[in-house]
């Protein structure tokens, strides 16, 4: 009985003070003001996990075809390289503005890339399907088909090897 | 009553947020930007004796260049063209792709190196 009273009034304090945190607005959202590391790191490590659980089940087709990266090129530049950049693009209004930044896909990441090429890929796929939350990475798939984004999975695979001759024939329409 | 309250305002966020950031994309400063979306391939570039046509992103660029010049010749009126000497037409170089097997130009997909992925880095 004492237990369970005791446990009752921490949770009252537990809700009333994250209740003030909340109301008396002195958490800032600003995206022009980045959260503290330690914010920082429990939102980073809890969409890492997330996406990796997510992600895991899913099987990766052959990604090494010049159609896919024909499809997967021109969505791209029309898509995503306001937000993510191209070959000779090193910063938008987007790449600077946002927060969370949107990665820069079009240089490699092998210092920090966790995982092989197969897990990369299917976590692309999952993070292009379902977008993330709050962080202005929309979900392709409401509106685009599987076939499509697997294409800009492919892509963004090469993204980082190509000059920008390459990328603007890959990404021209026809 | 309270915590349908948060969750509301937790929605409208999750969905303001993308929204306005998505429809913001048109707004790149550097005027460029926008002039035009649409370009054309720019194929003059294109170095064949440099490209590996064992290469998908070699092979995608050929295709692309490829369809955009037939694209552009269907339009022309070839019943217009009187004496069109083909002998002269000298620009492409074919003796100078290596390695391009037009045999397999015509499959679908490039089957090769997906068996190790790891040979290309
Ligand atoms: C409005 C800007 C915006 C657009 C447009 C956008 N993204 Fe994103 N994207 C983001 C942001 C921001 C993140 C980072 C989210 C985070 O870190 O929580 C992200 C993350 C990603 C990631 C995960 C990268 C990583 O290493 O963690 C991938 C892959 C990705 N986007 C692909 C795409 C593709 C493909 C498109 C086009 C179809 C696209 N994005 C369009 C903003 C955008």
């Amino acid at each position: 009985m004492k237990a369970l009273k005791i446990l009752l009034i921490l949770l009252l304090l537990g809700g009333a003070s994250a209740a003030t945190v909340m109301y008396s607005g002195i958490v800032n959202v600003a995206a022009d003001e980045p959260h503290s590391d330690i914010v920082y790191w429990l939102l980073e490590e809890t969409r890492e996990a997330s996406i990796k659980k997510s992600a895991q089940h899913i099987k990766v087709p052959d990604l090494e075809s010049p159609e896919l990266l024909l499809m997967g090129g021109a969505d791209y530049e029309y898509m995503c390289s306001s937000c993510h950049l191209k070959p000779g693009l090193e910063e938008s209004d987007m790449s600077i503005g946002l927060y969370p930044q949107p990665p820069n896909l079009s240089i490699s990441h092998e210092t920090h890339q966790h995982g092989t090429d197969e897990e990369l890929a299917r976590q692309n796929f999952w993070v292009i399907k379902h977008g993330i939350k709050a962080s202005g990475m929309p979900a392709w798939g409401k509106t685009h088909s599987d076939e499509r984004i697997w294409a800009m999975v492919a892509f963004i695979k090469r993204l980082p090897t190509l000059t920008p001759e390459q990328y603007q024939v890959l990404t021209a329409i026809d | 009553m309270k915590t349908n309250f948060i969750k509301t305002v937790g929605k409208i966020a999750l969905i303001l947020v993308p929204a306005i950031t998505l429809s913001m994309n048109a707004s790149a400063h550097d005027p460029k930007m926008h002039a035009k979306k649409a370009e054309k391939a720019d194929c003059s570039k294109m170095d064949h004796s440099k490209m590996d046509m064992k290469d998908p992103v070699a092979v995608a660029m050929m295709k692309k260049c490829m369809k955009q010049s037939k694209s552009s010749m269907e339009k022309m009126d070839h019943s217009k063209m009187k004496e069109m000497d083909h002998s002269k037409m000298k620009g492409m170089d074919h003796s100078k792709m290596k390695g391009m097997d037009h045999s397999k130009m015509e499959k679908k997909e490039n089957k090769k190196a997906n068996s190790d992925d790891h040979q290309n880095h």
